[in-house]
């Protein structure tokens, strides 16, 4: 169990609770995430652990003492603490009996300290920043030329306390600057300016090389975080680099992966960045290389809490069957470790993530748990950095719950999710060869985008759509930006104000 | 179980956009479309015409569409962009030109169907991919290609028939 996680509210009691009131909430929570009942179900697995510590801990009548009184030390003189609140809104509070599965929405939303915005200017977060370029022949001119211009304006961005190293890789990887504070900018630009372009595209080999220079100033400290910028696929190490972003995820290094032009695999891409809690984007012309990289750092620089995780424990007979960050940077999750990476929690900007659950058909009358959430991280101006928001959720499950509308925000996800989903949808049908179905669910999606007012990206949905019926095939091209910019739909889905 | 209006899709329970289509299901949620009919393939093309009218289309120049089974002749004067549809009461696109009074609904006239777009002296047609397609003297348009309108073209959205007339 963490230091800095308080047992008491990991169990749901007050600070007094007596010993009987313990163990009737261990009792309570256990028999919901207990692993007897809950197979194939990581996060409960996980939250099992914690709440047993948190048990064991409070049970230990000297441990107890020693816990409390460290906590009584640290509120008087570690000065002023930072939190950030985990927020959960249902998609309903009351929901009917039926005898078949029904669905359920949550919407998990992070919010920072509204404290910390304050002092934004101040306290900048340090960075611990590797950039890993791709400088194979297809990089060649303007590509590189305006990666280089990049990785200049982050040089002169980043301060003395910020530590950078640069790995240019094509079929071997080379260090281009080793992982160094940065001090002599002019030295630091000069090394960035002799890359040239040749060779093929190994993402492994760089990655690594990156992982390796990231982890020399590792710290909890500092945002541990790696850029990876390629333009084209790499083959046959796509099972590697995944492994190798998840043990750098465990170390809290995240990597974001920016893909130029139309060749690089995205799924893979998305995959490795949604491992660690980075963010994956689709940058279409060279000269938006330097826009994209640059307001990626001063992101990063911004950051009041970093290694951001949400556990998420369905009950035994809750499914949790999608999730999807909307906000700050939309990216489609994978749910099948029981956690998220959601990386880094800025200032002034809130994390919120859309989840999917099943719930059970025949379901009884009364109020009963739907799942358990909890999101940890590490608060960097803290001096006990480790913090964790929890909430549990409930629902009343009766024959006539009163009328009550969506709420707006999870409305608007959704609404705009579904986007990205038909064009998802419209992929898998082409992907087992059913050029008829892709074809009509491409149209569907033209005319939803239409009535929404996208008009271009509609024209590029019907384009495709044609191109399908014609060719059995989308264009490169037309499928990431339909990929992509239907994900940024939901940029403006998202409630920026951290404030409400 | 909630069946989708507008496709038939059996969704669960709880789903808010149908899994299929898209479309909101539930009625705070649904913008209550009308989907466009989808008609039977078009009717034959007419004879081409033997004249062609002017192209150019002046400053102050306005058009009058004389839309066939109507009684008065709509004048306009286009804008730069000029949509031509059906207006939905929850469909938050609205068209420069509603053609809902000259039974657009029936004809199958898309929501937003097509556009006329005002370029330095001549307007060009484009259709915006309408279901029912939109027709130039008799031939079906391209989506998304603009072809120039001349003086006393015909035009047809879905079944929709009018001529256009510069003034």
């Amino acid at each position: 169990m963490l230091p800095g996680i308080d047992p008491y509210t990991t169990l749901g009691i007050a600070k007094d609770a007596s010993q009987e009131d313990i163990k009737a909430a261990y009792r309570r929570v256990a028999r919901r995430l207990h692993p007897d009942v809950n197979q194939n179900n990581p996060g409960a697995a996980e939250q099992f652990q914690d709440i047993t510590a948190a048990y064991e801990l409070l049970m230990d009548a000297d441990r107890k003492q020693s816990h409390d009184s460290q906590v009584i030390k640290r509120a008087t003189t570690a000065g002023e603490n930072y939190n950030f609140t985990l927020r959960v809104t249902p998609s309903k509070r009351a929901v009917i009996p039926l005898p078949e599965p029904q669905v359920i929405y949550l919407l998990a939303e992070i919010l920072p300290d509204p404290r910390a915005r304050d002092q934004e200017q101040k306290r900048e977060s340090r960075l611990n920043l590797t950039l890993v370029l791709d400088h194979s022949n297809s990089m060649n001119g303007t590509r590189l030329d305006k990666v280089k211009v990049a990785a200049h304006q982050i040089i002169d961005q980043m301060t003395k306390d910020d530590i950078l190293s640069i790995i240019s890789f094509n079929d071997r990887a080379e260090v281009i600057i080793a992982a160094t504070p940065v001090d002599n900018k002019h030295a630091l630009k000069a090394k960035v300016s002799m890359m040239n372009a040749s060779g093929g595209t190994e993402i492994f080999k760089g990655l690594s090389a990156g992982v390796e220079q990231n982890r020399r100033f590792l710290g909890p400290k500092l945002v541990n975080h790696i850029v990876l910028l390629t333009d084209g696929n790499t083959f046959g190490d796509h099972e590697k680099c995944i492994e190798l972003a998840r043990t750098a995820a465990e170390q809290g290094i995240s990597i974001s992966a920016m893909g130029l032009g139309q060749e690089w695999n995205d799924d893979f891409l998305d995959s490795l960045a949604s491992t660690t809690g980075g963010t994956s984007s689709y940058i279409n012309s060279a000269s938006a290389v330097i826009r994209f990289l640059n307001d990626h750092v001063r992101n990063l620089s911004n950051a009041f809490a970093e290694r951001v995780r949400l556990s998420i424990a369905p009950d035994p007979d809750v499914k949790l069957e999608s999730a999807f960050k909307h906000a700050p940077h939309p990216q489609p999750l994978t749910t099948g470790e029981g956690f998220i990476q959601l990386g880094s929690l800025q200032a002034n900007r809130l994390i919120s993530v859309l989840l999917q659950f099943q719930m059970p058909a025949n379901m009884s009358m009364g109020f009963r748990s739907i799942a358990r959430l909890v999101a940890a991280g590490d608060i960097l101006s803290n001096q006990q950095q480790q913090f964790q928001g929890l909430s549990d959720i409930s629902l009343e499950i009766t024959d006539n719950p009163p009328a009550e509308d969506p709420p707006i925000a999870i409305l608007d996800a959704l609404g705009k999710l579904t986007l990205y989903r038909m064009q998802e949808r419209a992929q898998e049908a082409l992907a087992s060869g059913d050029v008829r179905e892709a074809t009509r669910r491409l149209e569907n999606l033209a005319t939803r985008l239409l009535a929404i007012g996208e008009e271009d990206l509609a024209h590029q949905a019907r384009a495709e759509a044609r191109r399908v019926a014609h060719t059995s095939n989308l264009s490169d091209k037309g499928r990431k930006t339909l990929k992509y910019q239907t994900r940024y739909l939901l940029l403006g889905a998202s409630s920026e104000d951290t404030s409400q | 179980m909630m069946i989708c209006p507008y496709c038939g899709y059996k969704n669960r329970e709880g789903v808010m956009f149908c899994e299929e289509c898209g479309q909101g299901l539930k009625a705070e949620v649904a913008n209550a479309v009308l989907p466009t009919r989808q008609l039977e393939t078009a009717s034959p093309n007419q004879a081409a015409r033997a004249t062609w009218g002017t192209a150019r289309f002046g400053q102050d120049a306005s058009i009058i569409i004389h839309i066939r089974d109507a009684t008065e002749p709509v004048v306009l004067q286009p804008a730069k962009k000029t949509v031509l549809g059906r207006s939905d009461t929850s469909s938050p696109q609205k068209p420069d030109l509603d053609l809902t009074p000259f039974g657009a609904l029936e004809k199958g006239v898309s929501r937003i169907h097509a556009a006329i777009y005002r370029s330095e002296d001549t307007l060009t047609l484009v259709d915006m991919g309408s279901a029912n397609g939109t027709h130039l003297n008799g031939q079906r348009l391209v989506p998304d290609q603009p072809r120039i309108l001349r003086d006393g073209d015909e035009i047809r959205l879905g079944k929709l028939v009018a001529h256009v007339y510069f003034k």
